[in-house]
């Protein structure tokens, strides 16, 4: 290929692609929450549609007040057994206990005279001791909640029903005159039957109490392994003596609104409610294992067991035919419920690497003694180790003003290296993270890019800050994009504000090998504005953004694309400003970071070299979706960054020159570069030493810090 | 290849998964990976295209590398003399009974005489040219069996055969005359090693993974072959019975997930072979790492500056010793990042066991512990 094609191309403005498509979509749908009760939702709205269209007058006010009164207590009932069922257990007894708490509201009302308030204590006081016995026998003696609370139901059902026989009469034969007590049978607070009202206001408290308090999540842990949830120092027979003691006050709270609106009692009261709570609950997707399920979740399904029952009912369906339906999705929820629990990360793992098709520009030819600036030679095949041994994998190096070198390490720290022959070792700063790019700022802050965490600087003190670790969320995209996930490189334009680029939204950054294979613009560029101390998007989708470089006049930005193998240059000022290009097209390797040169040029590191083998894949989307599914990690067939060089571009984008090290021994990856005094110091992300070649001709004065904030300014 | 394709692959695998799966088995019990190769010392200088060896009756060794074939002798067998040079490659080499070196040569079987020429050469059998011979035995009774690896392309371009899938290969056995030549097995998975041992007749399929066998019923016929190892992680090529009972198995290259996906890729292997040049496909290879254009497997990627030696290996070392039922007893291996890659022969000799790494274009010398 001839130099000519390597002209920088057409700089019309360019509409960067945005990374869509329907496969992303659905593999970030199922990773969500919220997302799992879809089915059970859509299965709800089907009914009451269903029941609207079939049944007449069943889309009307008056009849939803009045599925409304009858549904609040089975939900008060169905909500009792999510407790359980989330906390890793079941309790079956709340059908029972729900019909004995309607008999002692009766008792105490008619036969010992309470007032109404004293009525509704008493009772739930009730549900509460029976709740006790179980979770004392569950939580202290650790019996198996599926018998202990079998027992409890029998026990309890056999007890009200001599209750009943004995005091039937009684209560038929007695009324009362109480305005408390009809409220509570018959009022309405705003349209809404006051038990359905109770029953939504216990929702919101419950649902805040599972999802954002201590205890709920305490109860949560203890489902999903009571083990480690005593390992991690949870009083786990508290919590169970409590959650059963919610499941009983809960019931209570059923059988007032009960007793309240019927008088009466008989017994068939709550005969099999435990059998359709526990249907409800696992229809709403809580699992039979414990800790997983919802408030919210729970409800869905105690009304789709609600309104087909009633639907069934009202058409004329028999009531055991009802039944045995109700008991065939009992089956399938479990089924489904064993089955998606199991296999739901593993779906989501082969569905998540989305790869779309890339077709690369044709690419320069790096034969040696060809005419192509990239030409292979050995320029670096003589660097010099410094630091051998005392960093681990530095990406970016950086000089300060007395000459002392700046390096990282895998764990977060950020390494200064001084004396003669950089033989002195200190640990400037420990962030944490993976820190990439760096660059100083004008008051000799050395401002860190860190992989995991954001934009951090450490002060000249050794200090550390935060700068930034996010920005504003995307309301179209379904991942949360408001965290800066993978920090690459950074710089800082004459006016202090911090450019950076984020590699990826989809990935964590201990996995951009998957980012480049995806190869989707993932990634974006941001801004941090010092002032308003802000961070703000630049370019919202990039494929891969990793080195970032102000030009020496500071009127623009240069951005390296490691997938597109491309550097584009974004305009902050001038006709074209906030418009994007490509500065440098056909590029035989995958860029990585960009920095200043002393002669007004710029250096850019060549992080991998394009294989033919990858280029291809990289034109065939299906071709990388299967291997992401059939193949092992390891196993992918990924770009070839175990060699690299470092090239020259100017401001025009022409390549000037290339420094190569084709054995790639010692300097496997080059990911950055970093001219000082008349030398260039080479980093690598996976290298053990920062390199250093003498550069002929250079400056020896020019330093990066007098490039950016002294004398060496060229604006 | 369509979605119908795909569809149908899946479900094979649903309602069939008993079938034959041929996955990669992992490398355990006695093929165990180890470093023993890039232990052993080299004989002599690099020998370039060094590709087979045999043991003539005094005790020398005769190698094939390129166009030449030399003689090793003497202690160690240092000592290094041109035998004789042909116009092109030789491969796979034997001697008979009569002391005779019978050779394949990219036009057919040569004979040749103590000088170094040719006396006889057969081209052809049942009317295809003998043009992928791979591998070479001579049986006590004078008999030559010749693998054929392919009838569409030569032993250099065995690479395009893996990738075409072709099953080709043929098993034929002549006279000691090289007369009457007969093709006694064909459509066979490149057939690339062959051994006699006890009147059976032992074979390899290097792109099948697997070694068979067959009894020998009178000369030069053989009855139905059956398998003795079904999956090999590797691709098994020349096979040499010892003296005492065995055999040497060398295998040029291992198996990976990703080159077995390749393989099922039919729209992806089309066009890498149409487009990209052959030392960079996506492919086993003798020798790798010389070239930054070649495919990277993502845990190929050095870290540290360190290449880790259980990489998913592009290419690779590895020689099995089987016992006289064909059971593998134990291997040498060079891992990734070591030296000896390629081995296209392990032979037997009176000083220890001769493993030719074409990849490295080496001669190692493994002396057995009976022998030093």
């Amino acid at each position: 290929m001839s130099t000519t094609a390597l002209q920088a191309p057409s700089r019309r403005p360019l509409r960067l692609p945005s990374s869509w498509s329907p496969r992303l979509f659905l593999s970030e749908l199922l990773l969500k929450q919220w997302f799992e009760p879809i089915i059970p939702f859509t299965v709800m709205i089907g009914l009451l549609l269903y029941f609207s269209l079939t049944i007449k007058d069943y889309a009307s006010i008056a009849n939803a007040v009045s599925l409304m009164r009858l549904f609040a207590e089975f939900g008060f009932v169905a909500l009792g057994m999510a407790f359980s069922l989330i906390s890793g257990g079941i309790d079956l007894s709340v059908g029972a206990n729900f019909a004995l708490c309607n008999f002692a509201a009766l008792f105490f009302l008619f036969v010992l005279g309470f007032p109404a308030w004293l009525v509704v204590l008493a009772t739930l006081a009730t549900g509460a001791l029976v709740g006790a016995g179980n979770g004392i026998l569950i939580g202290y003696l650790k019996a198996r909640p599926f018998l202990t609370t079998l027992v409890t139901l029998i026990i309890l059902r056999a007890g009200v029903n001599l209750l009943n026989e004995r005091f039937a009469t009684v209560f038929a034969t007695n009324s009362i005159d109480s305005d408390a007590w009809d409220f509570l049978g018959e009022g309405s607070i705003l349209g809404v039957p006051v038990n359905a009202a109770t029953l939504i206001v216990v929702l919101f408290i419950g649902h805040i109490f599972l999802s954002r308090s201590r205890y709920g999540w305490h109860l949560t842990a203890i489902g999903a392994s009571r083990k480690a949830a005593r390992h991690a120092g949870i009083r786990v027979e508290r919590m169970l003596l409590a959650t059963y003691m919610l499941s009983g006050i809960l019931c209570a709270a059923g059988g007032i609104f009960y007793a309240a609106r019927q008088g009466s009692t008989d017994s068939t009261t709550g005969v099999g409610w435990e059998f359709q709570a526990l249907t409800a609950v696992i229809i709403g997707g809580a699992s039979v294992a414990g800790g997983r399920g919802t408030v919210w979740r729970a409800m869905i399904g105690a009304i789709i067991i609600f309104v087909m029952t009633n639907g069934l009912v009202r058409i004329g369906i028999p009531g055991y035919i009802t039944s045995a339906i109700t008991g065939v999705i009992l089956l399938i929820a479990i089924g489904i419920d064993v089955k998606w629990a199991k296999n739901r990360g593993k779906v989501i793992q082969k569905i998540y690497v989305n790869p779309a098709v890339l077709p690369l520009s044709p690419v320069a030819s790096i034969k040696r003694g060809s005419s192509s600036p990239y030409a292979q030679n050995d320029r670096l095949v003589g660097a010099e180790a410094l630091g051998l041994d005392l960093v681990e994998g530095p990406e970016d190096v950086i000089l300060d003003r007395h000459d002392r070198l700046y390096g990282s390490t895998r764990d977060g720290n950020i390494i200064r290296l001084s004396g003669e022959r950089f033989e002195t070792r200190e640990v400037f700063a420990h962030i944490g993270g993976r820190p990439y790019g760096m660059q100083f700022d004008k008051d000799e802050n050395l401002i860190v890019c860190v992989g995991g965490m954001g934009v951090y600087g450490v002060k000249p003190s050794g200090e550390v800050f935060k700068v930034t670790d996010e920005t504003g969320r995307t309301w179209t995209k379904l991942n949360d994009d408001s965290r800066v996930r993978m920090a690459d490189d950074l710089d800082i334009a004459p006016d202090g504000k911090i450019y950076f680029s984020d590699c990826t939204t989809r990935y964590e950054a201990s996995n951009y090998p998957l980012e480049i294979v995806e190869g989707r613009p993932n990634g974006r560029v941001l801004c941090y504005d010092p002032k308003t101390r802000t961070t703000s998007k630049v370019i919202k989708s990039f494929y891969f953004p990793n080195g970032i470089c102000t030009a020496h006049d500071g009127r623009s930005i240069f951005i390296a694309s490691t997938t597109d193998c491309r550097i584009y240059r974004y305009w902050l000022e001038g006709p074209n400003r906030g418009s994007t290009e490509i500065l440098i097209d056909e590029i035989p390797g995958h860029p990585d970071n960009i920095n200043r040169a002393s002669d007004g040029n710029y250096w850019l590191a060549l992080v991998g070299i394009r294989t033919p083998s990858f280029d291809l894949s990289m034109r065939k989307a299906a071709f990388r979706r299967r291997m992401a599914k059939q193949v092992p990690l390891d196993e992918w067939l990924g770009p070839n960054l175990n060699y690299g060089c470092v090239a020259k571009f100017d401001d025009a984008g022409n390549i000037l020159e290339t420094y190569w090290d084709p054995t790639g021994v010692s300097h496997a990856s080059v990911t950055s570069m970093r001219e000082h005094k008349g030398y260039l110091y080479l980093g690598g992300l996976e290298n053990n030493r920062i390199g250093r070649i003498k550069i002929d001709g250079a400056d020896p004065t020019w330093t990066g810090y007098e490039a950016y904030w002294g004398n060496k300014r060229r604006a | 290849m369509g979605f119908l394709t795909y569809l149908r692959r899946d479900l094979e695998q649903i309602f069939f998964k008993d079938r034959d799966p041929h996955a990669i088995p992992s490398m355990d019990g006695a093929f165990s990976p180890n470093d023993r190769l890039d232990h052993l010392a080299p004989i002599g200088e690099p020998l370039i295209g060094a590709d087979a060896a045999a043991v003539a009756p005094d005790g020398t060794v005769s190698v094939s590398a390129e166009n030449k074939i030399w003689q090793l002798s003497g202690d160690g067998y240092q000592h290094r003399a041109l035998l004789t040079e042909f116009d092109s490659n030789i491969g796979a080499l034997a001697y008979g009974p009569d002391g005779q070196l019978v050779v394949c040569t990219a036009r057919g079987i040569a004979k040749l005489d103590a000088a170094g020429r040719i006396t006889k050469l057969l081209t052809e059998a049942e009317g295809q040219p003998l043009r992928c011979l791979t591998a070479i035995a001579v049986a006590p009774d004078g008999a030559i069996f010749v693998c054929d690896g392919s009838t569409r392309h030569s032993a250099e371009d065995w690479c395009v055969d893996l990738m075409e899938r072709n099953q080709l290969g043929r098993i034929i056995a002549c006279g000691p005359a090289l007369d009457n030549a007969r093709v006694l097995l064909r459509d066979l998975n490149y057939p690339a090693g062959l051994a006699i041992a006890d009147d059976r007749f032992w074979f390899t399929e290097s792109f099948a993974h697997r070694l068979s066998r067959a009894p020998i019923v009178g000369r030069g016929a053989i009855g139905t072959p059956q398998i003795v190892i079904r999956n090999l992680p590797g691709y098994p090529s020349r096979l040499t019975a010892t003296g005492s009972a065995g055999f040497w198995l060398s295998l040029f290259a291992v198996r990976t997930h990703l080159v077995e996906f390749v393989l099922r890729e039919d729209d992806f292997s089309k066009e890498m072979m149409l487009t990209i040049p052959r030392d960079y496909w996506v492919a086993p290879a003798l020798t790798s790492g010389r070239d930054c254009l070649e495919p990277l497997q993502v845990g190929a990627l050095r870290a540290l500056g360190v290449e880790k030696p259980w990489a998913p290996p592009r290419s690779y070392g590895l020689a099995a010793r089987l016992d006289a039922n064909g059971d593998v007893v134990e291997s040498l291996h060079s891992r990734v990042g070591g030296r000896y890659h390629g081995i296209t022969a392990a032979v037997a000799t009176p000083q220890g066991v001769i493993l030719v790494s074409k990849g490295a274009g080496r001669l190692l010398l493994h002396r057995t512990e009976l022998q030093q």
